[in-house]
């Protein structure tokens, strides 16, 4: 196994709790993604954030991205680990939304025009058309692109103007096979570019999302002694696996071995028992 | 006729009929002009006992061009229509996104209501304020035009979802900046189909107001004059050369719509 270690946090969440007239939604999640270093290779993150449907994943990268600020807790993000805002963390929503009255490279390029002066934003545009395969699609207006096309220029546009941490929300659902093989090669690719670069996948699939995964996050609820359900999904500790740690990260067809498909049970068991 | 011929023929009939098919568009063009030659000759061999028919229409419509510039008088309607549209949309716009404060909602919701005031309180209204008929008429128009743009507009904006605010956010956008691209430049297309539909009731108000308000002629006036002399043959002359400016401008916004906003015929379900 190649050797790694943690180093700084990328992102960091303090006790976030959320709830809508009065009915909990989340409770208390504390969860930290650290920078993780692989020597000699630039490696950045892939956090698998599972939950079933409903429970309360697009509420929390809501939060996470800073759109709605949390009933308590805080959001810290980036080097400097300060408060989050929206427009620091990218967040791809489950329907890929992009600007409609605008082609595909002005959406791009609008995104990178907030990093980059006019003439490199330009060239910025033109190396993620190449890389995410759009660029024969820069003219042509969003109603006219294939939903996987729609995707990837979401994923470019948010790549192109938040500060290495993304969020995908919901990136499988609704994807043929080979469809879901392309969005883990851009996945791979992004975390490829910059050390510093966080993918969060937020997913009910939880092979797909495990076998790409460095870290996975499940949400449920959680019982008192007294074996009463608490309100409100959360994060617990026990739930947060170091898949790195357990030498199951970074392996190309690691969904074929048996360690991986182990573990992917007993996570299932886990999420029925609960 | 042979076999192949005819199911030729029964495929159109089958496309002409089927929900939601797309006929080829010589066929389309042959089927309303079809419909088309049936009313007029309908019109012309079936003379209803009130209504006039196709050569007195005819006749009438001569006769208000050469002797009652019935074509000068549509271009005064049609410019001090055209003005009216101009003041009341941008009004309009203006109200409409200023919604996004708070400050001003209550302002949106009561233009909105405006539409329930009747016309003929209100140009005896603007009468008294005003000085020149003119000016009586183009308030009038403007203030009807605004009130029903206003509702139009405002209930497009409203269809603006969290999620597309969210995405220009995440983009770093700002709020205002978001605003712009998301409900300003995303729905411009909307607005003006609003304004598109909306055309048509200032021309309904226009013949109304010119009735009320007699001392600017207009083709409303004219239209007035030929209904109080029971001449129907007239009355249906003007009527059509109504209808005929009304498609015609209808088209000009399709035109318009394609041109500056390209992308919109792309969402629409054709
Ligand atoms: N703006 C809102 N107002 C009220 N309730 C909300 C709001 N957003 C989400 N919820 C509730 O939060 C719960 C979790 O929703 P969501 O995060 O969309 O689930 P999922 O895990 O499938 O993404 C749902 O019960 C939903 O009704
Ligand atoms: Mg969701």
């Amino acid at each position: 196994m190649t050797p790694y270690f943690h180093k700084e946090p990328v992102l960091t969440l303090e006790g976030v709790s959320m709830s809508y007239h009065g009915e909990i939604v989340l409770r208390d999640i504390s969860a930290q993604v650290l920078n993780v270093v692989r020597p000699n290779m630039t490696q950045g993150q892939v956090v698998g954030f599972y939950g079933r449907s409903g429970i309360g994943k697009s509420v929390l990268c809501r939060i996470i991205a800073g759109l709605t600020p949390p009933a308590t807790g805080t959001v810290r993000v980036g080097e400097e680990q300060r408060p989050v805002q929206a427009g620091d963390v990218g967040l791809v929503q489950q329907r890929y939304p992009l600007f409609n009255h605008r082609t595909l490279a002005d959406n791009l390029l609008l995104a990178a025009a907030r990093k980059h002066e006019p003439e490199a934003a330009k060239r910025e545009v033109a190396a993620y058309l190449e890389r995410f395969r759009l660029e024969q699609h820069g003219k042509k207006y969003p109603a006219q692109l294939s939903g996987g096309q729609r995707q990837r220029a979401a994923i470019a546009q948010q790549l192109l103007c938040s500060d290495h941490l993304i969020l995908l929300d919901e990136p499988f659902s609704g994807l043929d096979v080979a469809m879901i093989d392309e969005v883990k090669k851009i996945i791979l690719e992004v975390t490829t570019m910059d050390e510093l670069n966080t993918v969060v996948i937020v997913s009910h699939d939880i092979a797909t999302t495990t076998a790409l995964s460095d870290t996975l996050w499940l949400m449920g609820y959680e019982r008192d002694a007294a074996g009463q359900l608490l309100p409100g999904a959360t994060i617990s500790k026990d739930h947060q696996y170091d898949l790195a740690g357990m030498g199951l990260a970074w392996h190309p067809n690691v969904e074929a071995e048996p360690e991986f498909n182990r573990f992917v049970e007993m996570l299932k068991d886990e999420i029925r028992a609960a | 006729m042979p076999l192949e011929q005819q199911t030729h023929h029964l495929t159109f009939m089958k496309e002409l009929f089927a929900p939601n098919a797309q006929p080829s568009r010589p066929v389309f063009a042959t089927m309303v002009g079809a419909q088309l030659l049936v009313l007029v000759l309908l019109w012309v061999f079936y003379p209803l006992q009130l209504f006039p028919s196709l050569g007195q229409v005819l006749r009438a419509l001569g006769d208000l061009i050469t002797a009652q510039g019935l074509i000068q008088e549509l271009w005064a309607s049609m410019t001090t229509a055209l003005q009216a549209l101009a003041i009341g949309t941008v009004l309009a716009l203006v109200i409409s996104y200023l919604t996004a404060l708070p400050f001003f909602r209550p302002i949106a919701y009561a233009a909105t209501k405006m539409r329930y005031l009747t016309l003929t309180g209100l140009t005896f209204f603007m009468a008294l304020l005003l000085s020149t008929g003119h000016q009586v008429k183009l308030s009038v128009l403007v203030f009807a035009t605004t009130v029903y743009l206003v509702t139009g507009m405002t209930s497009v904006i409203l269809t603006t979802t969290r999620e597309e605010m969210d995405h220009a956010r995440t983009l770093g956008l700002g709020e205002w900046r978001s605003f712009w691209e998301v409900v300003v430049l995303g729905k411009l297309d909307l607005m003006l189909e609003v304004v598109r539909q909306n055309f048509a009731i200032i021309w309904t108000m226009i013949t109304l107001v010119e009735t009320l308000y007699q001392s600017e002629g207009g083709i409303g006036l004219l239209l007035y004059k030929q209904n109080r002399y029971l001449h129907l043959d007239g009355v249906l002359a003007i009527q059509l050369v109504i209808l005929a400016t009304g498609a015609l401008q209808d088209y000009v916004f399709v035109l318009l719509r394609r041109v500056f906003f390209p992308h919109s015929a792309l969402t629409a379900a054709s």
